[in-house]
């Protein structure tokens, strides 16, 4: 049987939010994604590891449409994300309706800088959604809390640190409630209680809302924090991939090297 | 993205329903009213010195009395509108691709996507309006106010009779011809922001702040070149 309806059938057993099936992409003679298959379950906390340069925002692009695959499909929601194609009206529309259930948290926040933090949060809702303004505001209220950051609403973008960057880009990325939750290195730049702060809400957003998460990070200590699927990607080969007690006790070559720091191994330091 | 995929997507953008207002009118009033101070400066001081210039001329062989004619035929066909475009194009053009330019390299732009938002219809569709329907106002501000300068110049300055200084301008200036200055802010405040959003659109993250720079400056030397060439022929054009 091919891998793909191996993975196709998978997906329909166990509900999967997203599949990923064979997926490879190149920019030049440079092979970024290889040939990847993964399938990530409804509900999961999913940390893809591997080291800076190795393809894993290239991977979270790929999953919201922003870059096309060379071959390969992408299955979100059972829904083939890399049968649309974004120059053609129909397809765009379908694009931009299947990425409603994404919310993303992006490296760097990508906070819309001439809006206050207030009208960030509240922006998504405003666009795809009937709620009041009085409602939109509670809603907004709501998630800064959430976030540890009540009472910022009326701050602009240039007035918060970066962490406090990350926080309000958090709470704007799950203002709409969405199905998955894309986090592009949640860590990055962070001091470890930061870091610690965002795993913490990462781990209470899944227990109270229970949204599916994808953190694309090279943080081993924050997969052990909240990781129920880990994946490491090198080289633009998935190395492994499965639930996070068994990758976290493999003795798969890449996998000891990478959580035990070690400079020895197949992991070379380009 | 090619500039010709670019200018697709766009015209579908800006004619699909009506642009987002608040976006809109940001940028309305920025290109706007944010470019009446800078031209009514440069419009004065070009108005005066387009008679003075011209008085020194005409007045070699005694034909100073038809400054009203050259003032009106080389300022408000030609002078003013172009000087609008170069002006406040360039003015608007950077202020439209260093802000696209920064939200590419921010990521701003593929949030905007990530939420399924369109950017065109959110970013371009509004800053093509704005330009669009702001740039032909400052046209014919500035040729009210560069008919003036030279007006006050001619009369007040070269001693010019005032009754022959109007007169000629009535005489040569016609309402198509404004009419036509109009047309070519139409046509240049599109153009300015077509190629100021291009620009600022296809800046990436890889760039830096560095790419905010360059997008800004392809943007003005662009947009600049393409208004005085197409002046040439749109002038051909309408009055040939």
């Amino acid at each position: 049987m091919p891998e793909g309806s191996l993975y196709r059938m998978a997906a329909a057993d166990i509900n999967a939010a997203v599949v990923f099936e064979k997926v490879s992409k190149s920019f030049g003679s440079h092979v970024v994604l290889n040939e990847v298959s993964l399938l990530i379950p409804k509900g999961a906390i999913m940390v893809m590891l591997g080291p800076s340069g190795t393809g894993k925002s290239v991977l979270l692009r790929c999953l919201v449409g922003l870059i096309k695959p060379d071959s390969g499909r992408i299955l979100v929601f059972n829904e083939d994300l890399t049968r649309l194609d974004d120059q053609r009206s129909a397809d765009r529309h379908k694009l931009f309706a299947l990425r409603r259930r994404f919310g993303m948290l992006f490296q760097d926040g990508a906070l819309f800088d001439d809006m206050s933090v207030g009208d960030n949060v509240a922006f998504p809702m405003r666009q795809h959604t009937k709620m009041s303004e009085p409602e939109i505001r509670a809603r907004v209220a709501e998630n800064l809390e959430r976030v540890g950051l009540p009472g910022t609403e009326r701050k602009m973008v240039s007035e918060l640190s970066g962490g406090m960057r990350k926080r309000a880009a958090f709470a704007r990325a799950i203002a709409l409630r969405p199905d998955i939750v894309l986090c592009d290195e949640p860590s990055s730049g962070l001091d470890p209680v930061m870091s610690a702060t965002l795993d913490d809400l990462i781990l209470e957003l899944h227990r109270t809302l229970g949204m599916t998460f994808i953190v694309i990070s090279h943080d081993t200590a924050e997969a052990r924090a909240i990781a129920t699927h880990i994946g490491l990607l090198y080289q633009g080969k998935l190395q492994v991939f499965g639930e996070a007690h068994t990758v976290l006790q493999s003795s798969h070559a890449h996998v000891r090297q990478f959580f035990e720091r070690n400079t020895q191994g197949p992991i070379k330091v380009l | 993205m090619r500039f010709d995929t670019f200018v697709r997507h766009a015209v579908r953008a800006q004619f699909r329903g009506l642009p987002p207002a608040d976006e809109f009118v940001r940028h309305a009033l920025d290109a706007g009213v944010g470019s009446i101070a800078l031209l009514t400066l440069l419009t004065i001081f070009a108005g005066m010195n387009l008679s003075v210039q011209a008085y020194g001329t005409f007045a070699r062989f005694g034909g100073q009395e038809m400054l009203g004619l050259f003032c009106g035929v080389g300022g408000i066909r030609e002078l003013y509108p172009v000087m609008a475009a170069v002006v406040c194009g360039a003015r608007i053009g950077a202020t439209l691709a260093a802000s696209l330019a920064n939200m590419q390299i921010s990521e701003q732009v593929e949030a905007l996507e990530v939420m399924g938002i369109d950017p065109m219809r959110r970013l371009i569709a509004p800053r093509l309006w704005a330009v669009t329907l702001m740039l032909p106002l400052l046209c014919a501000y500035a040729n009210v106010v560069g008919i003036c300068a030279s007006y006050f110049a001619a009369v007040h300055q070269m001693g010019i009779n005032e009754g022959v200084f109007i007169s000629q301008v009535k005489e040569i200036v016609h309402l198509p011809d404004l009419f036509a200055g109009v047309v070519k802010g139409v046509i240049f405040g599109w153009l300015v922001a077509i190629v100021a959003c291009y620009h600022g659109y296809r800046a990436a993250k890889r760039d830096g702040a560095e790419g905010v720079g360059i997008a800004t400056n392809r943007a003005i030397v662009h947009a600049a070149v393409l208004c005085i060439v197409l002046n040439m022929f749109l002038s051909a054009l309408m009055y040939a």
